[in-house]
């Protein structure tokens, strides 16, 4: 049997969890003896073989039209999709935007920071993707497994990896269950 | 008993338990929210979802009564997609992201509840509605965005501490704990207990000086007894690396089952006064930091010359919120050991003094207990106000008004905050309460209720005391016929009953049948008064005083009575007037630094523990009176404290804890 | 008893009486007297007849002539012409237009309607309801009077009993065995409790029976409170029933005054007070137990049960809790007979049922009907055909309890047992027949909305449950529905029936549960497709949030 194709990417998040992905340190090798690990942010592939993959993951919530477009491109290339860390599964810290209205955030994030001379503005270039309400990534395409966490751990993350490189199903519980 | 059997288990519990109790007493774990051990069933949160045989759907266990051969099941793939059903509708209704939370990891029900469910996402997502946040109380914050409906805490407020600050407001979504008729929390009724907070299962009701200090289930909890007054209250100091993170009601402490008062909980955060830190000695008119070796050294180089000394010697005087070992040992040093007349407390025995003469007079006890005030079905309260001071014994009454529980508050105060409270407020000239305690026994024995020979006239009986206290004699009819028809009646009396009107209130206490309880003074009153610490004190031609203030703040009176005297050493914790006039300063432990034992006002012998380690170079005040004895030579064994206790008859029995 | 001439009515409804009905009645009365009519013309109040258009309305018995609006103005020139001269006072009578309400049973009755059966309304509308007297010439406290001297408890019940009277307030619970558990609690002190808090959407028959005849409920109270060991009873009125109040707090004053109600009954051993409390608005104090803490002066939740009001009732008290239709049948089965009332209806509901009816029919009002007669029988007989000849879809049964009834099943009979076995539910007695141009969505939207605002928000099924699913209704509706939306549905309508803690929250997912089961192709048009087939709803595609979700592809 051939080994399973794995791709990820990331959304509307931090790269936190692709960060704690790197945290499983020499286990990498071991996932990657069992399985064929193709696209991810932090390679030279950027997008999950035309041809399809057996494992998507997800990192972030959609929190635009982009966001959107990429979702659905690996959910369409993937048997499998995980949606991995807080983000992904519930929408996360970007999330808190959804408490105010749009432009008091953009305002706040690219006019008020303290950090910003006098010449912040908000950019408004056709081009750029459009701002949506931040959602979960189960809102828009189907997710088949959550992995909570912010971020979640290295533990968690190899043995979700391990379980689908060896055609389990991985089942998140007790001390693999954070959502923080 | 009923026998049932859940989940295979057989169990055999009481009559009217619920399937939710049954199931913990044996030791099965059921999710529960809403639910609470010290509060009535509700039946709203809908996560203890049992199945129970012939029964058409799933069942709240936390409201079930148990029947004899009942089977319950707690585990079944029916009950758990209910339960994820349950906390997936609960999370989508506010915000409830644990990363912006206070309590999660650890201190959230909520979330301890979803792990346990083993929920991995969401189902249903959140409809973004912001609610605002009410942080207008000084201790409290209202966070409306992670309240979950429980109402426990509308509960507590109503069952527990009988203030009925907390409801809910409108219907189904639009559902809002509010306080009062909706206005700000720091502007309501609200009385600052914090049971509130204390009840909450998620980050809604929050202590907000512990935020992020430590979670409950990452601090050291210590299980001890609240010295802000005389009803030794069983509180959990929780600290982390050595600083008090909160302080929560003790669940299972015998006197108040897990309910405490603002001075138990969050005053002691308030503390702002300055610590002594190191021993101070006067030297060329101002207090200079000196060791203790020094310290003790001029003390004893004034105490040793007027040992034995009457009216010209040493007086000592003892804050009252000292342990029973410390007063003990104050008393062996300063009465028996340096042989002084004048050896007393900071109240004077001012609390107790009726209450012990009458036990003295009677040769035995004569006070009930604290259960007497929980069960009681008709309250008198004389000379006390209950809400402004031991206000735990205050919400033992206020909580059990809507119960029917009949209230008769006589005073001679301008303000007693019972009196709105009270069915039938009397509020009468100072010195006039005996004569209404009569004109009630009177009523009773008018209204048939009571016999009693030596009223012969109760008609005029009655008129007499209503002339005499100016109250329409009709009321005191009722309050008798109130007071006369109960079968539980408590009287509590405060400090300043004199020995007339006690000797009046008992006779109507034997008459209608009712309990005793007076509200002492401070945490050790009782203990001092049996040490025979009760007298007056007085400075005539002492040489010298000493005070072992501890962490008491000293009144402006005393201060004044003390400056007369030519030498004056104070083991004290904090800076105060009288640390500043004394010639001698030596630092002591505040109350959560040291341990020792309490005799509340029911007679209870409680240990505080130790929570916190004292600053360096602070001596326990057991440790700093002990340094003192051996300076002065003096032997002193502390060891008999305990028996001690026992050397007069106490005004109500003593009960060991 | 006197025989009068004729019988004058006049409205009394809300309506009637802000334009100027109270005028209207004195002002017969004195034309009345001065035409020296007083002992040949009777003249009463009624309730609500419908025909609101012309209110205030006169309505002249025999000949059944409706006359609307009077003014006191005309009332010289009505009396004078129809009762002293014995002809119809042209220009007065109410234009003829489709009639309603009680006005077109009024009318209809003249043609003899072939399941027509009235039993509860026997007197509604036929007698004054603020006199006593009249309510005891037709009947009234006959069947008190036998129960006192001549039945003993048990045997009232096992009467109660084996006539098969169940439950009307929705749930169909057999009454004389709830009656038999409240008889056999233990406890001195024990409660009856009229729960007249009539709230469910559409229907309006306890207020009708109210009204028109509140001495009945009286009498079933009394007979109730003797076979239960009872003293002392309360009657909960829906807030907004003023006049329903009014004639209560009326007949209680009149029945205490005669000494049928208060201490020692006929001279017995037997006593019992009733006491009338005004509900405040909440659709939930309906539901029994929050309506006992209501009473109690609290905010009115429901209980948990057990322990149930037969045992734990008001005030911890053993209580019967009955609707007031179910009270309203009870004299009628002590005076004729469990026997005879087993004739009326099928086997297993006897009896009859009063019925609401509105929606798109040609006539709309209030019918007393035998349980058991179909949905068709109704709209045809009754509801004289559907408007505009259009063609009927569904029926929706009233409130919390109701169901929607499909066409599909406009044979099945309608009675307790032949609904439960179709899984619908016959509910309060409110039937809003309603058209082909009828969308289930808007109409599943309209009730669920209801049940978000009246749910107590004491459990969370019902709290969150029913708010969630309006806003996935109110997103269907409007063309920006979700990817779950469908399964979230059928979620929802399946759990609030499991997990709720009343019959509010247990019933509100049933709308969902008879659209996605009976409907489903137009629901999923409305999702899939984004269009609303019968044009109702507004498919705005409303932004739910932010800027449009555009689906371009950045790569």
């Amino acid at each position: 049997m051939a080994k399973p194709k794995i791709a990820s990417d990331w959304l509307g998040g931090c790269a936190g969890c692709h960060m704690s992905l790197l945290d499983i340190d020499e286990r990498i090798l071991q996932v990657a003896e069992l399985a064929d690990i193709r696209a991810t942010p932090i390679t030279d592939f950027k997008h999950p073989d035309e041809s399809g993959v057996d494992v998507g993951i997800l990192e972030g919530g959609i929190t635009n039209s982009a966001n959107e477009a990429v979702a659905k491109l690996m959910r369409t290339r993937s048997k499998i999709l995980v949606a991995l860390g807080d983000c992904a599964v519930f929408g996360g810290v970007p999330a808190m935007r959804n408490f105010f209205p749009l432009e008091e955030s953009l305002r706040r994030a690219y006019i008020e920071t303290e950090s910003t001379d006098s010449g912040g503005k908000i950019p408004s270039d056709p081009e750029l993707a459009v701002m949506t309400r931040v959602r979960a990534v189960q809102e828009v395409v189907p997710v088949d497994i959550f992995l909570p966490g912010c971020p979640p751990n290295a533990d968690a993350i190899f043995y979700l990896l391990s379980e689908l490189a060896q055609g389990r199903m991985p089942e998140i519980k007790d001390g693999m269950l954070h959502w923080h | 008993m009923v026998t049932l059997t859940i989940d295979n288990q057989k169990i055999e519990v009481p009559e009217g338990t619920t399937v939710l109790r049954a199931a913990q007493q044996a030791g099965i774990h059921i999710p529960t929210l809403c639910d609470h051990p010290a509060l009535t069933p509700y039946g709203g949160c809908r996560l203890c979802l049992v199945e129970v045989d012939n029964s058409r759907t799933l069942q709240t266990a936390c409201t079930l009564p148990v029947v004899e051969n009942m089977v319950v099941r707690t585990v079944s793939p029916e009950i758990s997609q209910s339960r994820q059903f349950v906390l997936s509708l609960i999370f989508s209704e506010r915000n409830h992201f644990c990363p912006y939370c206070q309590v999660s990891s650890g201190d959230c029900e909520l979330q301890n509840a979803a792990y346990h469910e083993g929920m991995t996402h969401w189902p249903l997502q959140p409809n973004w509605k912001v609610f605002e946040m009410d942080a207008s109380h000084p201790y409290i914050i209202l966070e409306q965005n992670r309240c979950i409906l429980c109402r426990r805490c509308v509960r507590a407020c109503g069952e527990l501490v009988g203030n009925f600050t907390l409801g809910v407001e409108e219907r189904g979504a639009n559902n809002m704990i509010v306080a009062d008729l909706n206005v700000p929390l720091g502007e309501s009724t609200c009385v600052s207990c914090g049971m509130c907070v204390q009840v909450c299962p998620t980050g809604t009701l929050i202590d907000r000086r512990s935020a992020y200090l430590g979670k409950e289930v990452k601090v050291d909890h210590h299980l001890t007894v609240c010295v802000g007054c005389s009803v030794g209250c069983g509180v959990d100091v929780q600290t982390l690396d050595n600083n008090m993170v909160r302080i929560s009601g003790n669940w299972d402490a015998p006197v108040n089952a897990g309910v405490i008062c603002k001075v138990g909980r969050f005053q002691p955060f308030d503390e702002d006064r300055e610590r002594v830190r190191t021993p101070l000695v006067r030297k060329d008119g101002a207090l200079k930091a000196a060791t203790w070796e020094d310290a003790l050294g001029v003390i004893a180089s004034h105490f040793k010359p007027l040992m034995g000394k009457n009216g010209d010697g040493l007086a000592a005087l003892a804050s009252t919120r000292l342990a029973a070992e410390t007063l003990y040992l104050f008393r062996e040093i300063f009465k028996d050991g340096l042989g002084c007349d004048m050896v007393t407390t900071i109240e004077e025995g001012y609390p107790t003094a009726a209450p012990a003469a009458l036990a003295d007079e009677l040769n035995s006890s004569f006070e009930g207990k604290l259960a007497n005030l929980k069960e009681a079905d008709c309250v008198l309260a004389l000379d006390t106000d209950l809400i402004r001071g031991h206000e735990v014994a205050g919400f033992f009454v206020k909580r059990a008004l809507p119960n029917g529980v009949g209230l008769i508050v006589v005073d001679a105060e301008e303000e007693n905050d019972l009196y709105p409270l009270a069915n039938w407020s009397f509020k009468i000239k100072a010195g006039t309460q005996t004569q209404l305690l009569k004109g009630i026994q009177a009523a009773l024995v008018k209204l048939g209720l009571v016999v009693d020979q030596s009223i012969a006239q109760p008609d005029a009986a009655v008129q007499e005391a209503a002339q005499a206290t100016a109250v329409d004699s009709e009321l005191i009819l009722e309050a008798a016929y109130r007071l006369g028809s109960a079968e539980k009646p408590v009287f509590v009396y405060g400090k300043d009953a004199s020995l007339d009107e006690l000797k009046a209130l008992l006779a109507l206490a034997k008459s209608s049948g009712a309990s005793v309880i007076s509200t002492k003074g401070k945490a050790n009153s009782l203990a001092a008064a049996q040490y025979r610490l009760d007298s007056p004190f007085e400075i005539k031609n002492q040489q010298a005083a000493f005070v072992a203030l501890g962490d008491a703040e000293p009144s402006q009176k005393l201060v004044k009575r003390l400056e007369k005297a030519p030498f004056l050493a104070v083991q004290a914790s904090y800076i105060s007037p009288l640390t500043a006039v004394a010639d001698v300063v030596l630092p002591v432990a505040m109350w959560a630094e040291q341990e020792g034992h309490y005799l509340n006002l029911e007679g209870r012998l409680q240990k505080a523990v130790q929570a916190l380690q004292p600053p360096e170079g602070v001596r326990s005040n057991l440790d700093a009176l002990q340094a003192i004895a051996e300076k002065v030579g003096v032997k002193v064994n502390v060891k008999g404290w305990q028996k001690a206790l026992s050397e007069r008859t106490p005004a109500t029995t003593l009960i060991e804890n | 008893m006197k025989a009068y001439r004729s019988m004058v009515l006049v409205s009394s409804d809300p309506l009637s009486m802000e334009r100027g009905a109270q005028e209207v009645f004195d002002q017969l009365q004195k034309e009345i007297s001065a035409f020296g009519l007083k002992d040949e013309v009777s003249l009463s109040m009624v309730g609500d007849v419908g025909r609101h258009d012309a209110a205030p309305l006169a309505i002249v018995y025999p000949e059944a002539v409706i006359y609307g609006p009077v003014t006191p103005k005309d009332v010289r020139y009505l009396v004078e012409e129809h009762l002293y001269k014995g002809r119809i006072a042209a220009g007065l009578q109410a234009s003829q237009r489709e009639l309603s309400g009680r006005i077109a049973w009024i009318s209809a009755r003249k043609d003899t309607l072939p399941a027509e059966n009235r039993v509860l309304l026997q007197r509604a509308g036929v007698i004054d309801p603020t006199s006593i007297e009249e309510y005891i010439l037709h009947d009234g406290y006959e069947a008190l009077a036998k129960v006192i001297s001549e039945m003993s408890p048990a045997e009232v019940i096992a009467e109660v009993k084996n006539s098969g009277l169940r439950g009307r307030g929705g749930a169909g619970f057999p009454t004389g065995l709830k009656w038999q558990f409240v008889a056999a609690a233990k406890g001195e002190k024990k409660y009856v409790v009229c729960n007249a808090d009539e709230s469910e959407p559409g229907t309006f028959k306890d207020r009708l029976l109210l009204e028109s005849d509140p001495h009945a409920i009286l009498e079933a109270m009394l007979i109730g409170g003797y076979a239960v060991g009872a003293d002392e009873g309360y009657i909960y009125v829906r807030g907004e029933y003023a006049l329903a109040q009014e004639r209560l707090r009326i007949a209680i004053e009149k029945a205490e005054e005669m000494g049928i109600l208060g201490e020692n009954i006929f001279g017995t051993d037997f006593s019992f007070r009733i006491h009338v409390h005004s509900g405040a608005g909440a659709y939930i104090c309906g539901e029994e137990t929050a309506l006992l803490e209501s009473l109690e002066g609290k905010r009115g939740e429901p209980r948990s049960r057990p322990p149930y009001p037969t045992t734990h009732g008001l005030w911890g008290k053993p209580t019967m809790v009955n609707n007031v239709e179910t009270l309203a049948n009870v004299p009628p089965i002590i005076r004729n007979g469990a026997a005879w009332y087993r004739n009326i209806g099928t086997p297993n509901s006897p009896g009859t049922k009063v019925y609401t009816i509105l929606g798109n029919v040609n006539v709309t009002g209030l019918i007393e009907v035998p349980m058991g007669i179909t949905l068709r029988e109704v709209i045809a007989i009754y509801a004289k055909g559907m408007k505009n000849g259009a063609s009927f879809k569904l029926a929706q049964t009233g409130g919390s309890s109701g169901s929607i009834i499909p066409a599909s099943l406009q044979d099945t009979p309608m009675d307790f047992d032949s609904y439960q076995k179709n899984g619908v539910s016959l509910g309060s007695g409110a039937l809003l027949i309603c058209n082909e141009e009828t969308c289930v969505v808007d109409l599943a939207k309209v009730l669920l909305n209801f049940f978000r605002v009246e749910s107590c928000g004491k459990c969370t099924p019902c709290r969150i449950g029913t708010q969630r699913a309006y806003e996935i209704l109110d997103n269907i509706s409007e063309g920006v529905s979700g990817l779950n939306d469908l399964n979230d549905l059928s979620l929802l309508s399946e759990n609030l029936a499991r997990l709720s803690n009343c019959g509010l929250g247990q019933t509100a997912g049933t709308p969902l549960r008879d659209i996605l089961n009976r409907f489903r192709a137009e629901v999923e048009a409305h999702i899939n497709l984004k269009v609303c087939p019968t044009g109702v709803c507004p498919m705005s595609g409303r932004i739910l949030a932010y800027a449009p979700v555009m689906s371009h592809s950045t790569f």
